[in-house]
């Protein structure tokens, strides 16, 4: 006889028990992103006091907006760059910590501490720190000879500066990943490898990398989340968008659409656009995790 | 010219020291079997001969030369491991050929040549497309094997590598073992805890304990006469018998009142002890119900305590005073629990170790290598149906 298995024999209890979850789902998810796609087909005033339906309007508005275009652009490069950047470095640290012998904790925390730093302290730190002006490090770069560092002005060199940060600050989550699983590959395998005297660096491309891909497919998916909405904070304090919308991310640009310009309907079809790339991303990236990714022994 | 010298190598971790001022020496083509309980050193000399440990003090030399600080790479030695260490994301053909490849300058001609050669040799020929996790445990540890036979190397190491192999597939990769060293020479070092695996391939077996060696010999030699108590115990499956006895003239005395000769043996015990710890093995005490033995030298009454069938043997455990003693008998001999035996001790073929060290002071004279036919067949009880013939 075929029974159900439930863990509770009355349903009406699973419901009590399942009831706070659910509400701060609804709450808090469900329904601010029904009243976003909502919002999306509104034209709005006023913080959204007044509403007039429009329909698909405010999608063909970004369609056809070569601000947009240019924030798309940016933040497809921006993404690009950090979670490339962020892991290739992650990883390279993250094998000198995972072979180090001495001082390996103190190398450690010095490797991860920029993740613990609020990033609007992060930010702000660091705009002093790189300030075209009074900035510290500024002035040890100025010293090279023909080399001007004004990033205030310099739309290129804006974006190059914000993505170090964007990476610096990212170096400590993928390395505390990258370690545990460096450290899962079993120690033998290293040793055999000694023995036979494998280089170092073919170890890395040859052994490890391919043993580590199920962290680094995932690392590649929270690093793109983290470059698309998680960067605002280092955009707000430090660009602004700026200069010429050189670093005016989808994050950022939305932001201001809903709360300077106060477009919340054309702001809500942007928060849409964002959610679907992302989501599309994602699913691309896990489905090739999926595929080329070694798990287990 | 030896294949590996050790010269009062120690190692030392921190404040422990896992190996004691061990000396040995191996010679060319030579299988030598370091043998011994769980943290005796045994893996840790190994690891110091491959290179992947330091050596604290003391002299290691590979081929003639010292190689104290020298790379793992550059000591042309290569390691079987006990969990196989096997790549999982390559195949059985690339895990042989990789490190060899990676490293050394072989032409890839060269290599497939060699992995084709050592697959056939293993009988793996069938599984070189295959990944790790398609391999049971036994073609895994081939492969690995195989890795190393790739290699060409003038040393062998292997750590424990039957270990994870269940007890049917690990006397068949012994047997081969013993084999494949037969028709390759190379000169081998095998760490096993495995009494049995250390008797049956050793051409010689170093038993260690507390980080030093406490004989180095062939295989009947350790069994025959071990040097100290530590090995008399250690090898034999089941462990000699082994309790304390007063010395009195020519003769040892128990407590029970079991009296043992001591005759002109290969070593004379010296005359300024008085007390030592007399040695016998199992299947050299004869049992026998109370009722028809006679009374005589070597004797002494006991009761069974517990009796277990081994099916070519009968090992019946007795209580002889406050010891207890292991006798090896006849596989369907009827004794109960509870019952009066008389047990006979075997005078030609005891042991005498000194109570303070643990060193052998005397060994009977029957005891000698080759000294009789009976002690070949009683020898077989250590390994039966080992193998171990094979390379003797």
């Amino acid at each position: 006889m075929v029974r159900d298995i439930r863990a509770f024999d009355d349903s009406r209890a699973a419901a009590v028990f399942l009831a706070p979850t659910l509400a701060v789902l609804v709450l808090f998810l469900y329904y601010p992103s029904f009243e976003t796609f909502r919002l999306s087909l509104y034209e709005t005033l006023l913080l959204g006091q007044q509403t007039t339906f429009v329909g698909l309007d405010n999608f063909v508005t970004l369609a056809t907006s070569p601000e947009y275009h240019n924030s798309l652009f940016v933040s497809f490069a921006f993404a690009a760059v950090v979670v490339v950047g962020s892991l290739t470095i992650a990883l390279f640290v993250a094998y000198q910590l995972y072979r180090v012998d001495k001082w390996r904790s103190i190398y450690l925390v010095a490797a991860i501490w920029p993740y613990a730093l609020p990033p609007a302290v992060a930010a702000t730190v660091l705009l002093f720190l790189l300030h075209p002006n009074l900035g510290v490090i500024t002035h040890y770069i100025e010293m090279i000879p023909g080399v001007e560092f004004d990033w205030f002005t310099n739309g290129p060199l804006a974006f190059g500066v914000l993505a170090v940060v964007a990476i610096w600050k990212q170096l400590g989550y993928n390395i505390v990943f990258l370690l545990a699983a460096l450290h899962n590959v079993p120690e033998s395998l290293a040793e055999t490898s000694r023995l036979d005297g494998v280089g170092s660096l073919t170890m890395l491309r040859e052994v490890y990398v391919p043993l580590i891909s199920p962290t680094l497919g995932f690392l590649v998916v929270m690093d793109t989340i983290y470059a698309f909405f998680a960067t605002f904070p280092l955009v707000d304090l430090m660009t602004s968008g700026g200069p010429n919308g050189a670093t005016n991310l989808l994050i950022f640009k939305l932001y201001r659409d809903a709360f300077e310009f106060n477009s919340l309907g054309l702001a809500s079809a942007e928060s849409i656009v964002l959610f679907g790339i992302v989501s599309i991303l994602m699913l691309a990236q896990l489905k090739l995790t999926g595929e080329y990714a070694h798990y287990g022994a | 010219m030896t294949a590996i010298e050790l010269d009062s190598v120690t190692k030392r971790f921190e404040d422990v020291t896992a190996v004691d001022g061990i000396s040995l020496a191996v010679e060319p083509g030579e299988f030598l079997v370091l043998v011994g309980p769980s943290g005796c050193g045994k893996s840790t000399t190994l690891r110091m001969i491959a290179g992947l440990e330091t050596v604290s003090d003391g002299s290691l030399e590979i081929g003639g030369e010292r190689v104290n600080g020298v790379e793992p790479k550059d000591r042309d030695v290569a390691m079987v491991f006990q969990n196989y260490a096997l790549f999982p994301h390559m195949t059985a053909e690339r895990n042989m050929t990789f490190g060899a490849d990676a490293a050394r300058d072989i032409s890839e001609s060269e290599l497939s040549k060699r992995a084709a050669e050592g697959a056939e040799m293993l009988g793996i020929e069938d599984l070189l497309d295959r990944k790790p996790a398609a391999l049971s445990g036994g073609e895994r540890q081939r492969v690995a094997i195989g890795r190393a036979l790739v290699r060409e190397p003038s040393v062998f190491l292997m750590d424990e590598p039957l270990s994870n192999l269940d007890a049917k597939l690990r006397i068949q990769m012994r047997t081969e073992l013993a084999s494949l060293h037969r028709r390759l020479q190379t000169t081998t070092v095998y760490v096993t805890h495995d009494q049995t695996e250390a008797m049956t391939l050793g051409d010689r077996v170093a038993v260690m304990n507390d980080g030093h060696a406490e004989q180095v010999a062939p295989p009947q030699e350790l069994y025959d006469r071990p040097a100290t108590r530590f090995v008399a115990e250690f090898i034999g499956e089941p462990a000699m018998n082994v309790f304390p006895v007063e010395v009195r003239g020519d003769a040892v005395v128990h407590d029970t009142g079991l009296e043992v000769p001591i005759a002109a043996g290969e070593m004379a015990l010296k005359g300024d002890i008085d007390a030592a710890d007399l040695g016998v093995r199992p299947e050299d005490i004869d049992i026998a119900p109370l009722d028809d033995a006679s009374a005589g030298t070597c004797t002494a009454t006991a009761e069974v305590t517990v009796t277990e069938p081994l099916g070519d043997s009968l090992l019946v455990h007795c209580q002889l005073g406050d010891e207890t003693v292991q006798v090896s008998t006849t596989p369907r001999a009827a004794f109960d629990p509870g019952e009066r035996v008389v047990l006979t001790v075997d005078a030609d073929r005891s042991h005498l170790f000194d109570r303070e060290t643990g060193e052998a002071v005397y060994h009977a004279p029957n005891t000698a290598v080759g000294s009789s036919e009976d002690r070949t067949q009683r020898a077989d009880a250590v390994a039966p149906g080992a193998g171990g013939e094979e390379i003797q």
